[in-house]
């Protein structure tokens, strides 16, 4: 059997370092804090992560190509004000699918902006961010907007019922479009691309691969993913605040990283930021069950911000340096200049 | 003899199974005789006032019109659901009162968020708590719907006596009450006013009354600027919001608006705006107010805030730039900063509303609940409005 060398441990450790992480605080959790390990609070911290969950379905593949998506916290409040606030006019079949388009829509024109413009993602999302912003404010008139009839009760309660112990019909959407996101990245060519664009977007342009087309794909993942996470967060609520989705951002920009999907793109995977999402909440909820206040909330979530932007600093000076210390890549040259030299 | 044995042995085995029940309920009648005696009345908050002062609202609940929001907002009664909300209510499925006593029993006490105003408040309910020895937990969920959505399961895993809520939003309280209700948990909802759907569903509300307090805030406003301006035609004004989503977005903006419509029709409103990004911030406000100064100029005869500290101090920073002293401020209080102001001479009036008296009342209507009284659907604290004549009756501030 080949014995685990230390190097072989510290691979081992930062390729699964958010399972490891997961099982500590699940573990650490389910064993000190009181009420944790039961079916009620497992399922409501799963119906709780399910709106984020789907947001960073697409958020990732976004980071995986190397870009960034300030606009998704708008564009949750912004499906969800739609979803409800058309529902009278449009019924809810009318009213969702307006809401995912209008979240595919952003995407399109973040993607073009970027594509195609040449512009920085972060200055283009910031904007489209800015101005979905305004846009919610024109469409509710400030004011929250809520449902209550009486089939809005029902599909409320249906999306929180458990059909299966943990699993309600909100949590079982997210855990399939999680699941099918995965495969489709790992599992075909196309989700392959994604990864090659951002890992270097030149050779993947020399490789055949129509970068801007999957830029903007990305981005269109992303603005359908954040809309339907704020859809299926305000059918089970029954209303839609103007600070739904106001959280998400550093939430799940978090997580990602946490998850190892690289800023600098090329690396990374939704079933990581996913299961990082869910160890970020099970941290804040043992800190509500240990009766901690929300400064100590704030505090953890600052620790592992400072963390996050540490890890990326730290993994990006790795990157470089390992770019310079290619010995595979050095004997090739030595080999070239040999055979030059013999010749 | 064998029939006597056991005939003896079924009704000792009876007299063992009914006795925990015998006991029990004696025990429930000795926490509830013992619940009845705690006096609260004696309570004082931190401004010395009483803890728990009763309402002097005595106004009639009009009768509710078949469309409120067909009428104009300018219509008190376009307000109508969020102002009388509570009044007209069909309880469902509401739990029944243990009547058992408050003493021992299990609170949970969910506020909306982080603010010197949430401590002053935890702290009048923890006296009120204490009082009955309750056990008390508070959750705060820092300003975020979703958040206090996720305690509110929470709490229900806990399987409290009762759960007390400050509804984060007006609209989404109303799938919240429903969910404690459905749980059979009993709810009680206080200090913002949530949609009238939601009341259906929470034994009943307390707190302020902040239609009613900004009503009489504002005949008290619309006369000091008709006093300071004599003769005026128009007297124009300008609303620094809330929050936008809560109860009192609308009753500290529309509350003024609809009663000065027929009160002080002279007066009109120029402006109202929630600061943005942060609606509590001094520098936020400031510019904002700068603003409409700069493009109303002396058109702007009065200001009302919906917070006494962070946006009166931004409203006078802004008015000492421009050098305006003749602007007419009124807001909701009563923090630290909004008494000094008062007390300068600088804000005219704020309301008083007592933030330990709000989170008292919510624990004590839990414990007459718990002590078997029959309790109305809605209780509002007291209202009235301070100002430089009265400000020092209420030092030290409570927050």
């Amino acid at each position: 059997m080949r014995k685990l060398g230390k190097n072989s441990l510290l691979a081992f450790g930062d390729k699964y370092r958010i399972y490891i992480l997961f099982a500590l605080v699940f573990a650490f959790m389910s064993l000190f804090a009181p009420r944790f390990f039961n079916v009620f609070n497992i399922t409501s911290i799963l119906k709780v992560i399910s709106m984020n969950a789907c947001v960073a379905i697409g958020f990732t593949v976004v980071m995986i190509c190397g870009q960034l998506d300030l606009s998704i916290g708008t564009v949750i409040t912004f499906a969800g004000v739609l979803a409800l606030g058309l529902k009278p006019a449009l019924g809810y079949a009318g009213s969702i699918a307006v809401a995912v388009v209008a979240g595919g829509l952003v995407g399109v024109l973040n993607g073009l902006l970027v594509a195609k413009a040449k512009i920085n993602s972060f200055i283009v999302t910031l904007g489209t961010m800015t101005v979905l912003q305004g846009a919610i404010y024109q469409f509710s008139g400030g004011n929250s907007i809520s449902v209550s009839t009486p089939d809005a009760f029902v599909i409320s309660d249906f999306l929180g019922k458990s059909l299966l112990p943990l699993l309600t019909p909100r949590i079982l959407i997210s855990l399939v479009l999680v699941l099918a996101m995965e495969a489709y990245l790992r599992r075909t060519r196309s989700g392959r691309n994604f990864y090659l664009v951002g890992g270097n977007r030149n050779t993947a342009w020399l490789a055949g691969i129509p970068t801007d087309k999957y830029t903007v794909a990305a981005f269109v993942l992303s603005g359908v993913g954040a809309a339907i996470g704020g859809v299926l967060s305000v059918l089970e609520s029954t209303a839609a605040t103007l600070k739904l989705g106001e959280n998400s951002l550093m939430y799940v920009i978090s997580a990602t990283i946490i998850g190892g999907t690289a800023m600098s793109g090329g690396k990374g995977g939704v079933l990581r930021s996913v299961v990082a999402i869910f160890t970020l909440e099970m941290l804040y909820t043992g800190v509500i069950l240990f009766g901690l206040g929300n400064e100590v909330k704030i505090f953890i979530a600052g620790l592992i911000l400072a963390y996050v932007v540490l890890y990326e600093a730290y993994a990006t000076y790795k990157h470089e340096n390992d770019l310079g210390r290619r010995p595979e890549l050095m004997k090739e040259l030595e080999a070239r200049r040999m055979a030059k030299e013999k010749a | 003899m064998k029939r006597a044995a056991i005939l003896a042995v079924a009704l000792a085995l009876v007299a063992l199974v009914a006795m925990p029940g015998f006991s029990q309920t004696a025990a429930q009648k000795a926490n509830l005789a013992a619940s009845l005696k705690v006096d609260t009345s004696v309570l004082k908050s931190a401004d010395n006032q009483l803890l728990l002062a009763p309402s002097t609202d005595n106004r009639k609940v009009p009768t509710r019109p078949a469309d409120p929001s067909a009428l104009p907002e300018t219509d008190p009664l376009h307000w109508y659901d969020m102002e009388w909300a509570g009044w007209n209510v069909t309880p469902t499925n509401l739990p029944k009162s243990p009547a058992d006593g408050a003493i021992g029993k299990k609170i949970i006490f969910i506020v909306h968020g982080s603010h010197p105003w949430t401590t002053a408040c935890t702290s009048g309910a923890k006296k009120v708590a204490d009082a009955y020895k309750m056990s008390f937990k508070v959750l705060d969920p820092n300003w975020v719907k979703d958040v206090q959505d996720q305690m509110i399961d929470q709490a229900i895993n806990e399987k409290p006596d009762m759960i007390l809520l400050i509804p984060l939003d007006a609209k989404g309280a109303v799938q919240q009450a429903r969910k404690i209700n459905q749980a059979g948990i009993p709810l009680h909802m206080f200090n913002t006013l949530p949609d009238a759907a939601a009341l259906n569903y929470s034994l009943g509300w307390t707190g302020p009354d902040d239609f009613g307090q900004f009503r009489l805030l504002a005949k008290a406003w619309a006369d000091q600027m008709r006093k300071q301006n004599p003769g005026a035609k128009t007297l124009g004004v300008a609303y620094v919001q809330h929050a936008p989503g809560g109860s009192p977005y609308f009753a500290r903006s529309f509350g003024p608006i609809s009663e000065l419509a027929t009160y002080a029709p002279e007066v009109k409103t120029l402006e109202k705006a929630s600061p943005t990004p942060a609606t509590f911030d001094a520098n936020t406000t400031m510019q904002l107010v700068s603003d409409w100064l700069t493009k109303y100029g002396k058109d702007l005869k009065g200001i009302c805030a919906s917070d006494d500290s962070a946006q009166s101090l931004g409203i006078f920073q802004a008015l000492e730039k421009a050098g305006r002293t003749d602007v007419v401020v009124v807001a909701a209080g009563n923090s630290k900063q909004g008494m000094d102001l008062v007390k300068e001479g600088k804000l005219f009036g704020i309301t008083y509303q007592t933030a330990e008296g709000d989170g008292a009342l919510a624990v004590k209507y839990a414990a007459d609940w718990f002590n078997g009284k029959a309790m109305p659907l809605r209780q509002n604290l007291a209202q009235h409005i301070i100002t430089k004549a009265d400000v020092d009756k209420f030092y030290p501030p409570q927050w």
